[in-house]
Order: C-alpha cells, then sequence, then structure tokens
C-alpha cells in the first residue's frame, strides 16, 4: 500500500516538475523598482497601480492556456486558475475592476514591455532578451 | 422584455456608433441548479408545505418536487469604456425564480477620478453582507448560495452614488465603498409573496452606508455600517410602525475570512437594529484539494428578546469541483432548523441541491 502511494506521489511530483517551466517577470530596462513575489501579487491582482517609485503599473497577463500563465500564477500569485477567475469575477460583476489585458505570446509581451516603461509582464524563462529586464525568476 | 433589450442594444449601438472607438465589452455568468426538499415539516399553521427557502430576497423555494427554476439564472453584462475615464455599465439577468423574464438588474455610470477614487451613479446592488453585491454569480464564491439565514433582507438594489477607494497602507491592501441612495419597490417579492400575502410596497430611504475591507496575505477583514429609513404599504394601506409612518435601521456587519493555500475559514456577523435586533451569523470552512472543494457551513439568524422571535439556523455540506476553466459544478446539502411558531418562515428542512456556475 505504501508502495503504491509513494509511487503515485514521485509520478505527480514528476508530472508536476515536467508540466512547470520557470517564469521571469520582466519589465522595461529603465525601470530601476526593486520587485518581490508581494509586489508583483498586488499588480496583478489589481491591488495596487503603481510601482514603489510611484509611476504608473500596466501588468500585462498571458493567455489562459499558456504554460507561463499557469507557471505565473501557482508560483507568483499562488492561487489556481480557477481562484484567480472567481476572483476577477467578483470584482467585474459589481464594477471594482478588471483584469490585466492579456496578450498571446512572449514574444508579444516582450515587444510591448521593450517600449513602454510602465508596463510588467512575465515570460518562459528561455524566451527571455536583452530587449527587457529581468526582475525575478519564480 | 426581449423587445425591450433589443431596443436597449440598438439605442447603444446607435448612440456608440458615433463616438469612436468606444469599446464595448460583454460579459457574463449562467448558473444552472436543480433542488429538492427529501423531507421537511414545512409550516402547518400557515399551511406551508415543505420547503426549502434557498434564497430569501427572491422567493427561491424548493419542494419536494425537483425543480431547475428556483435558482437557475443568466446574466449579462455589458459595459462601454467611453474614454476620458468614464463607463458605462448595464447587467440584465433572468432568473428561473422570476420565470426567466429578464431585468435590467445593474445600470450605472462610472467616473475614475484617480488611482484610488472611483465616483459611481445609477443603480446598483446593495453591498450590505460581504456577499451581496456578487450574490448572483455563484462561480464566485464556494458554495451553492451564501447562507440563506444570512442573506433575509427584503430590499437588495438601490439607486444613488456612491464612491470606491482602493489603496494600500503599508502591506495592507485596503478597498472601500461610500454610499446613499433609495429603493421604492412597488410589489416587494419576498414580503408580498411569501411573509404578508398581499402587495406590499418595501420602501428604504435614505440609505447610508459605508464598507472599508483589509487584505494582508491570508486575512481578510470587512467592516460596514448602513442607516436606512423605512416605509411600507400593504395593499396600499400604510403600515404605521408605533404610530410613526417610518421607523430607522441600523445594519452592523464584520466578516473575517482566512484563506491559506489550501485551507479557508470564512465567517460572517451581522446585526439589524429595527425595533430590535435581528443577528446574523455564519461560519465555513473549506479544504482546497486541487480541482475538489469540499465545504462545512453554519449559519443562524435570531431575533433578540422576544419570547417567540424569528429563529433559524441552516447546517450545510457540499462539494465544488471546478471540472472546466470556466465552470463549476456543485452539490450541496442543506439541513435547515425552523425553531420559531408565529415567525416561522419554512420549518424545518433537509434538502439537496446541484448545479453548474460558469462565468464567460
Amino acid at each position: 500500500m505504501n508502495i503504491i502511494k509513494n509511487t503515485v506521489i514521485s509520478l505527480l511530483l514528476l508530472i508536476s516538475y515536467a508540466a512547470k517551466a520557470d517564469v521571469v517577470v520582466i519589465v522595461h530596462p529603465s525601470n530601476s523598482v526593486d520587485f518581490d513575489q508581494s509586489s508583483i501579487s498586488k499588480l496583478f491582482l489589481g491591488k495596487a497601480k503603481k510601482f514603489n517609485d510611484g509611476n504608473q503599473a500596466v501588468p500585462i497577463n498571458q493567455e489562459e492556456s499558456s504554460a507561463a500563465r499557469v507557471s505565473f500564477n501557482s508560483a507568483v500569485l499562488s492561487k489556481s486558475g480557477s481562484q484567480l477567475k472567481a476572483y476577477w469575477s467578483k470584482l467585474i460583476f459589481t464594477g471594482k475592476g478588471s483584469p490585466p489585458q492579456e496578450v498571446s505570446n512572449d514574444a508579444e509581451v516582450i515587444d510591448l514591455i521593450s517600449k513602454n516603461p510602465s508596463m510588467i509582464g512575465y515570460v518562459d524563462s528561455a524566451s527571455l532578451t536583452d530587449a527587457v529586464k529581468s526582475v525575478g525568476k519564480f | 422584455m426581449i423587445k425591450k433589450l433589443i431596443c436597449l442594444i440598438a439605442v447603444n449601438c446607435i448612440l456608440f456608433a458615433g463616438v469612436s472607438r468606444a469599446e464595448i465589452n460583454f460579459s457574463g455568468f449562467a448558473s444552472i441548479n436543480a433542488g429538492k426538499v427529501m423531507s421537511g415539516t414545512g409550516v402547518p399553521q400557515y399551511g406551508v408545505p415543505p420547503t426549502f427557502l434557498a434564497d430569501y430576497p427572491l422567493v427561491s423555494a424548493y419542494s419536494k418536487d425537483i425543480s431547475f427554476k428556483p435558482e437557475s439564472l443568466f446574466g449579462l453584462q455589458i459595459s462601454a469604456d467611453l474614454m476620458d475615464n468614464l463607463s458605462v455599465t448595464g447587467q440584465i439577468v433572468a432568473r428561473g425564480a422570476d420565470d426567466f423574464d429578464a431585468t435590467i438588474e445593474w445600470a450605472y455610470l462610472s467616473y475614475t477620478l484617480n488611482d484610488n477614487w472611483t465616483i459611481q451613479a445609477g443603480k446598483k446592488r446593495l453591498p450590505l453582507f460581504y456577499y451581496s453585491d456578487f450574490y448572483d454569480v455563484g462561480y464566485a464564491y464556494v458554495w451553492m448560495r451564501p447562507p440563506a439565514d444570512n442573506y433575509t433582507w427584503q430590499i437588495f438594489n438601490y439607486n444613488g452614488v456612491n464612491a470606491l477607494y482602493t489603496g494600500e497602507i503599508g502591506d495592507w491592501s485596503v478597498s472601500g465603498n461610500l454610499y446613499y441612495g433609495e429603493e421604492d419597490d412597488k410589489d416587494n417579492k419576498l414580503l408580498s409573496e411569501f411573509f404578508f400575502l398581499e402587495p406590499t410596497r418595501e420602501i428604504w430611504r435614505d440609505m447610508m452606508g459605508g464598507v472599508l475591507q483589509l487584505n494582508k496575505d491570508w486575512f481578510e477583514v470587512r467592516l460596514t455600517h448602513m442607516t436606512y429609513k423605512n416605509e411600507r404599504f400593504r395593499s396600499g394601506e400604510r403600515t404605521l410602525f408605533d404610530g410613526s409612518e417610518s421607523r430607522t435601521g441600523k445594519f452592523y456587519g464584520l466578516a473575517m475570512n482566512l484563506d491559506f493555500e489550501q485551507l479557508f475559514i470564512l465567517t460572517e456577523l451581522n446585526r439589524l437594529d429595527l425595533d430590535g435586533d435581528l443577528d446574523t451569523s455564519m461560519v465555513s470552512v473549506g479544504y482546497r484539494l486541487d480541482t475538489v472543494t469540499p465545504y462545512l457551513s453554519y449559519s443562524q439568524f435570531k431575533t433578540k428578546g422576544e419570547a417567540d422571535g424569528e429563529k433559524h439556523n441552516t447546517t450545510s455540506i457540499g462539494i465544488r469541483w471546478d471540472f472546466h476553466s470556466s465552470a463549476a459544478f456543485k452539490i450541496q446539502f442543506d439541513d435547515v432548523k425552523d425553531e420559531s411558531f408565529d415567525l416561522a418562515v419554512a420549518g424545518d428542512s433537509k434538502s439537496i441541491t446541484i448545479g453548474i456556475d460558469t462565468v464567460f
């Protein structure tokens, strides 16, 4: 019984490692703010609208089905996709907020952020380029 | 009603066609629920058969026959960004409890003053309890419905203005809402169909309230206070309260939520002081196991001081299963104990409800 349980647990761990790509949170190269998990979370949950230096912050999300989004949700926001959808439903249908703008892939996130100092986003660590600045790997 | 809806959409299109780049967003929510009373006492002294009143204001009542109507609903939200920080939002809801007759439940203008303040005006849901303003959006909470013993007030919309605040104090996220408005419900469903059995017009004037919500990591607290003046007409006759044409209600609410990654505890404690205190409370505990969340809940309502006041409680157990990225399946068992006689609501009952909540 224990052997089966251990095997199942190891398998589950393997699967979750395989599915989890590292994501890097990125900003414009000119952005010199220090970030931690909590400050990034607040921006992506609509709880903060400015960077710590007082400048406007615009979070950029990726499409729901993307692997980067799934990793970002669990590693940075510590919530599942369903929990986040429930969270945003509550705000959308009570007129209290709307979720971040979504784009469809890493290249698009990098392109947008390289041109706009107020944006913050995330991409798979393998996609990172010099056009943007990494402020944390999760 | 459908004609009215088409007219409204047409008017919107005409209005916004002329505005350059007005962005119109559609979103919505739907719940398809079914349930039945497995056993119940009803209220013999009032001729009420075994009934489970799942939602007071809408009179969503289940009987011993399985029914899909009491809590099923479809909501559509249309939001138009008029640029320069102004937007207009409407929410049309069709409820099984009202034979799916679609009505506009929210219609408001929203003006963003700055990063912290937004001013809104129009028709909105009254944010009395923690779950009041998103009560219709089943996907947004764990249960089949927020505990019925708590959500018993007959007025759930208001017309007025409000100011929303979002900000931060140190590590705490702060949000707040200040509102003022009124509601004149010409034929109040709960009072007319369930309690008095005669056409009842319920008026809440000078509603003035505030909500303050603080959140840090896994902890959240919500404090609220609201006052209003109540006037009532039964079958066209003005009701006098101790000889006076109106009476004042004062509402106080405290909600505290602890949300760890898997375990969460939700609580609410409310008091309405309206010719005496009406107290409601609830506590729920849930545990997230990947996509499946089992939960337990207990809620109660009691009037204070009176020998035979209104007193009832509900113990619920259920499971939410997020089987799809935009839909959740729920099943819930409710055991209601109604301990009042003169003010009996629907008697004791044991019921089961199942359903699917979606957002889109």
